[in-house]
């Protein structure tokens, strides 16, 4: 395997320490960094994040990165959401308040209208059959959360049920989002986020 | 379909993991970080660790246990519960190693805390941790039990926490013995964790058919044998969680 550099983008909020020691063990250079330059020379760059949409915006635009994402991600640089980095992908979100993401791919995040939350175990639907996510497909997934990214059809590529399905994954181009927590999944998680690694820096 | 949950606890006491009886004996067990990582590996649906002696000392979250837990890389969601004082607290918990954070003292104490707390982290990383006896709810610090106040209920049914641990503070640590009519001290809709005395397959499987038990908490009872989670989960066929999971072993 190709000794890859991920870039983790630390911007204060959650926790990097699961996301790099998963993405460590499974062979990839980790640089969990707030800095551009650092950053900028990743083979790909992981968004995590645990909290509120606001907040993490907040910070994003404190530490000058919102810019910078954008330009890396419309450059072609990899890029991969997790959770609430899925989530700042969108064009914005009601969480306490309307705020403006990032807009890398087009959807609103909303709040989950079946429950009141979506946490724990529940397994994905691979749509589309996007060979880098499909061994994935009927799998366990840890979940976390009470807003979902509102995508379109066409950036859709994973969904999950509580009564009805919703979105749990997005895709475009070389930009992936996952409001699950493949770091958190075990197994089943560590070789979703392998193949999605290796598939968007082939 | 959400599956429900069986977490796997480890009780810290004095920086040591800890067999607990109704929080008034306690065994050591070992490194709390070892038992954690055991937890992991067996395939526990969630993990929550403890630190049961923080908030009385006023001593705060147990940070120096959590870095080392946080360089472990667990791949299991983890709660943690112990010292939280204030909403950052909460954030440096989850910075440091955990999914979400269990509030008992600042329940009492603090409900904007916890509000603030929730703002910053997302409310479904707030959990309610109750203990309780027949008589209601425990307070470990005075050790006095009285009634849950209508504030604290109005609290979890508006969402500022996204799930409640209903802890039989009396029976944790024997097993089979959770007495789930301490769920009526806790009336509404709001999802409930059930702990305490809970080991045995046909009272998982009761508990975990009841539609407000989201989850339930087994401590001791997991530590003794290799995949007892996993086992657990096989001998309660029909049950609505995740499957057995059992951990590929990785080199390289």
């Amino acid at each position: 395997m190709i000794r890859r550099t991920i870039g983790i983008v630390d911007y204060g909020v959650g926790n990097h320490a699961s996301v790099r020691q998963t993405l460590y063990s499974i062979g990839y250079r980790c640089r969990v960094s707030g800095d551009r330059d650092v950053l900028a020379d990743a083979d790909l760059l992981v968004l995590p994040g645990v909290g509120a949409f606001g907040a993490a915006m907040e910070k994003i635009h404190a530490l000058n990165l919102a810019g910078f994402l954008c330009d890396q991600a419309r450059s072609g640089q990899p890029m991969i959401g997790l959770c609430l980095g899925m989530q700042l992908l969108a064009d914005g979100s009601l969480e306490h308040g309307y705020h403006a993401g990032l807009g890398l791919i087009p959807g609103e995040v909303m709040p989950l209208e079946q429950a009141r939350w979506h946490i724990g175990w529940n397994t994905i639907e691979v749509i589309g059959g996007d060979p880098m996510l499909q061994g994935a497909d009927r799998k366990s997934m840890y979940f976390n959360h009470s807003y979902y990214f509102q995508a379109a059809p066409e950036f859709t590529v994973c969904m999950a049920r509580i009564e009805q399905p919703f979105t749990v994954g997005v895709r475009r181009r070389n930009i992936v989002g996952l409001q699950f927590h493949p770091e958190k999944s075990q197994d089943a998680g560590r070789d979703l986020l392998q193949n999605v690694v290796e598939g968007l820096c082939a | 379909m959400i599956g429900k949950r069986i977490v796997g606890v480890v009780t810290v006491k004095d920086g040591w993991a800890v067999q607990s009886f109704g929080y008034n004996r306690y065994l050591p067990l070992g490194r709390p970080e070892v038992l954690v990582e055991n937890l992991d590996r067996w395939g526990a649906d969630e993990i929550l660790l403890q630190c049961i002696d923080r908030s009385a000392a006023g001593l705060g979250p147990d940070m120096a246990l959590l870095d080392r837990i946080g360089r472990r890389g667990l791949s299991t969601p983890m709660i943690y519960a112990g010292g939280v004082r204030h909403d950052q607290d909460a954030v440096d918990v989850v910075n440091a190693a955990a999914d979400r954070v269990a509030v008992d003292a600042l329940l009492r104490d603090d409900l904007d805390a916890i509000a603030r707390a929730g703002a910053r982290l997302g409310n479904q990383a707030m959990i309610a941790s109750v203990p309780l006896t027949v008589d209601g709810w425990f307070d470990y610090r005075t050790r006095q039990v009285g009634g849950v106040p209508s504030a604290i209920l109005d609290a979890l049914a508006s969402g500022i926490l996204s799930e409640t641990l209903a802890i039989d503070a009396v029976h944790e640590g024997t097993p089979g013995s959770f007495n789930d009519e301490l769920f009526r001290a806790l009336p509404g809709t709001f999802p409930l964790i059930a702990f305490g005395g809970i080991s045995e397959p046909a009272q998982i499987r009761s508990l975990l058919t009841n539609p407000r038990v989201v989850a339930v908490c087994v401590g001791n009872f997991l530590s003794y044998r290799e995949n007892a989670v996993n086992l657990l989960k096989e001998a309660v066929p029909g049950v609505p969680v995740r499957p057995a999971a059992y951990h590929a072993t990785r080199y390289g």
